[in-house]
């Protein structure tokens, strides 16, 4: 099977750096400290002092154009929309292409709910000797719920959220929830465009991994050491074959000329966590994302799930 | 492009756990939907739902996990009997492992602590608070068997929702065709039956609270069906280049021979109404197989017993095999397992496999009158007898995600 030449037209990224690529990259090639916060929540813990990258503020619905989707999204959903929605526009996705011939290739974090969204149904359904009870959940703990909650906890929401607000209708894969699972991702998204099946991808990732419960999971799990903190971060890349760039005129950002994940023994390795902090599963994406942006020619992370990632990013020959 | 045969299946469902077990029960129309026992469910709506009652006896730190996520304790026993069949000792670096699932567990109960939720009950337990297992990655079942069965050269989960098992068969089959791998271990697995995952489907209002129907409360394609149940367990596929099969004298199930993968973009909860997706689906692994609608002798359809879906679903295969589809016998295998969301793909691919190894249709015994759109060549009562060469299986996820099957008989030749 003829194998065609893989570039990258739309870049989108939610970093603790900016916003966007253009300000994430800016935060990345100048080595910039991302700002942290202490997780009040975990004051009165052993974690006392734990600490967490900040995400500068952005305003999702007028990013997105669409308000009423919000009340179904994480805050994972959230970051991962946004910034697929930028590499959509840059890319000009929608439009050029049908949206039947472009696939969806998504890396998910673990599910990371806020454990205070449950506190009124736990509330609820504690019995007079002060224990969960199953008998109060049903009789009062689920009618203080709010329905939409599962929406928020189900692993392949955000990237079903994507699908809607940008119309992608064809093949898609969503692997979870570390690193190795997203380089899978790409690599899937990758391989699917060099191949033929699809004429576009929309690959990347989100992970929110800064709540609290989760940030004492990552520590007890001993998936996150003292000293590192966790970041959330949404990267989403949209990669077609040269010939579709140049047919249609479009700016080519990279080119991506070898892509792989192999087994790694090595223990996890990822560049961006003294800097912007681990943010897992959008790693790979936020890298690669980076690597497009700028200067950096390769890209290596090593995840928590013993799996690596490998990338060569080149500059483009020529444009389009 | 190598052919990709079945080498091995393992299963665990409602209606049985082994292969031999679950076939019998579907030959039979037995279903397994009773009231819930894992937990206290007087004062919820909904009280049914498809478990696994069987004991699975399972490697000590497995059953551990296994005690607070049931969902984990399948995945191992299906994946051992489906590599027991095969023939399949170890994984190495030419082996995918990749299993479909859906949701972590959270034990709410943890958070709590002298009756109130605190963080402190998860961040700093107590000795007298036993093991604590507050959140459990979906990765923890393959993170297991790749300890315990050896190192694969990759190991995925898949989080697809309902079409996370069928996902996992088709990249499995895509990565054995292409030459990728020499050994896909792949399939879904899943439990919801806890009191958050129940309460949560309820909410949502996707789940039957007819509660006195009973082990017949998931009515596929019905007209009186009003919401499906939700089920559990685990189906393993082993998957191997067909001429490397022939050559070691291997048995072979049947193969896998068409995957199609489409996405609604339409709605979180409910399908396009056109059946846009679900068409696209069928007819993408058809083009894949490059077999014509014609040739499918037999549709396990995703049918879950719920409104909207099943007519949609209906719609859709009206569509695809246009003028054909009266023809073609309909089962609809949620109707005894009920549904077993990330799993149900895989676990219904396995329901296939009867029509291929053992020449018998399973039935949709609790269909009594066909709802208004659902009208398809259904197959009902019992199981009925199968002498075609292709079977399609759909699954269809929450959240706009399809994938569909096409599989095929195995001649014994090349």
């Amino acid at each position: 099977m003829k194998r065609c030449e893989v570039v990258v037209t739309g870049v989108g990224m939610i970093t603790p750096w900016g916003t966007t690529a253009e300000t994430s990259a800016e935060g990345w090639s100048a080595r910039r400290a991302v700002g942290r916060r202490a997780l009040e929540d975990l004051r009165d813990t052993s974690f006392a002092g734990a600490q967490v990258a900040t995400l500068p503020e952005f305003d999702a619905a007028q990013r997105l154009g669409e308000r009423r989707m919000l009340k179904f999204m994480s805050d994972a959903a959230v970051i991962g929309c946004v910034a697929a929605r930028e590499a959509s526009t840059q890319a000009g996705l929608k439009g050029r292409f049908r949206p039947e011939r472009v696939g969806l290739y998504a890396g998910a974090g673990l599910a990371a709910a806020s454990v205070k969204d449950s506190y009124p149904i736990i509330r609820e359904s504690i019995d007079a000797e002060g224990r969960f009870s199953c008998r109060l959940l049903g009789s009062r703990g689920l009618a203080s719920t709010n329905p939409l909650l599962s929406f928020k906890i189900l692993a392949n929401m955000p990237a079903c959220l994507v699908s809607i607000l940008e119309s992608v209708k064809g093949p898609n894969y969503i692997f979870t929830p570390w690193e190795g699972q997203t380089a899978s991702a790409l690599e899937e998204a990758w391989n699917a465009v060099a191949d033929g099946e699809v004429d576009c991808a929309l690959a990347g990732a989100a992970d929110y991994p800064t709540h609290p419960s989760t940030y004492v999971f990552l520590r007890q799990s001993g998936l996150l050491c003292e000293g590192e903190f966790p970041a959330a971060a949404a990267a989403y890349l949209a990669l077609e074959r040269r010939e579709t760039a140049a047919r249609d005129n479009r700016p080519i950002l990279a080119e991506i000329g070898e892509m792989s994940v192999v087994e790694c023994n090595d223990g996890p390795h990822d560049p961006l966590s003294a800097l912007m902090g681990r943010s897992f599963a959008a790693a790979p994406a936020v890298l690669l994302a980076l690597a497009s942006r700028t200067e950096v020619a390769s890209v290596f992370v090593s995840g928590v799930d013993g799996q690596a990632f490998h990338a060569e990013v080149r500059r483009p020959r020529c444009n389009a | 492009m190598q052919r990709v045969a079945i080498t091995g299946f393992g299963v665990v469902s409602p209606i049985g756990v082994g292969r031999e077990a679950f076939w019998a029960s579907l030959a039979e129309g037995r279903s397994g939907i009773g009231r819930i026992g894992r937990f206290d469910c007087s004062t919820f709506e909904v009280q049914l739902a498809g478990e696994v009652k069987e004991t699975i006896e399972l490697p000590e730190e497995i059953a551990g996990v296994a005690s607070a996520d049931p969902k984990v304790g399948f995945a191992w026993s299906a994946c051992v009997e489906a590599m027991a069949q095969a023939g399949l000792r170890e994984l190495n670096s030419r082996t995918l492992l990749h299993l479909g699932t859906s949701l972590e567990v959270f034990d709410l109960s943890q958070v709590v602590r002298e009756g109130r939720p605190d963080f402190q009950a998860i961040a700093d337990p107590r000795p007298s608070d036993g093991p604590r297992r507050f959140q459990i990655p979906l990765d923890t079942a393959v993170r297991l068997i790749a300890a315990r069965l050896g190192r694969p050269g990759r190991a995925l989960t898949n989080c697809s929702a309902c079409a996370a098992g069928a996902q996992a068969i088709g990249h499995g089959f895509r990565g054995i065709r292409h030459g990728r791998w020499d050994v896909a271990v792949c399939g879904g697995f899943d439990s919801m039956i806890n009191p958050l995952g129940v309460g949560g489907f309820q909410l949502l209002g996707a789940l039957t609270t007819s509660n006195d129907r009973g082990q017949r409360a998931c009515r596929p394609f019905d007209a009186s069906r009003n919401g499906t149940v939700l089920g559990e367990g685990a189906a393993v596929f082993v998957l191997e280049p067909l001429e490397k099969v022939l050559a070691e004298g291997k048995e072979i199930l049947a193969e896998v021979c068409g995957y199609g993968s489409t996405l609604d973009a339409h709605s979180l909860s409910a399908p396009d109404p056109e059946g846009d997706g679900a068409a696209r689906a069928m007819q993408a692994a058809l083009d894949d197989a490059g077999v014509a609608p014609d040739a499918v002798a037999h549709i396990n359809a995703h049918g879950t017993g719920t409104p909207l879906n099943d007519k949609v679903e209906a719609a859709a295969i009206r569509r695809v095999f246009d003028g054909l589809w009266d023809r073609i016998p309909v089962s609809a295998t949620k109707s005894m397992t009920g549904h077993l969301i990330a799993a149900a793909g895989a676990v219904e691919v396995g329901a296939c496999l009867l029509a291929l190894v053992r020449n018998m249709m399973p039935p949709n015994p609790s269909l009594e009158r066909v709802g208004q759109g659902c009208e398809l060549n259904h197959v009902t009562g019992r199981a009925d007898c199968f002498e075609g060469e292709y079977v399609l299986s759909n699954s269809f996820g929450f959240g706009g995600q399809n994938a569909t099957l096409v599989l095929r008989r195995h001649n014994g030749s090349k």
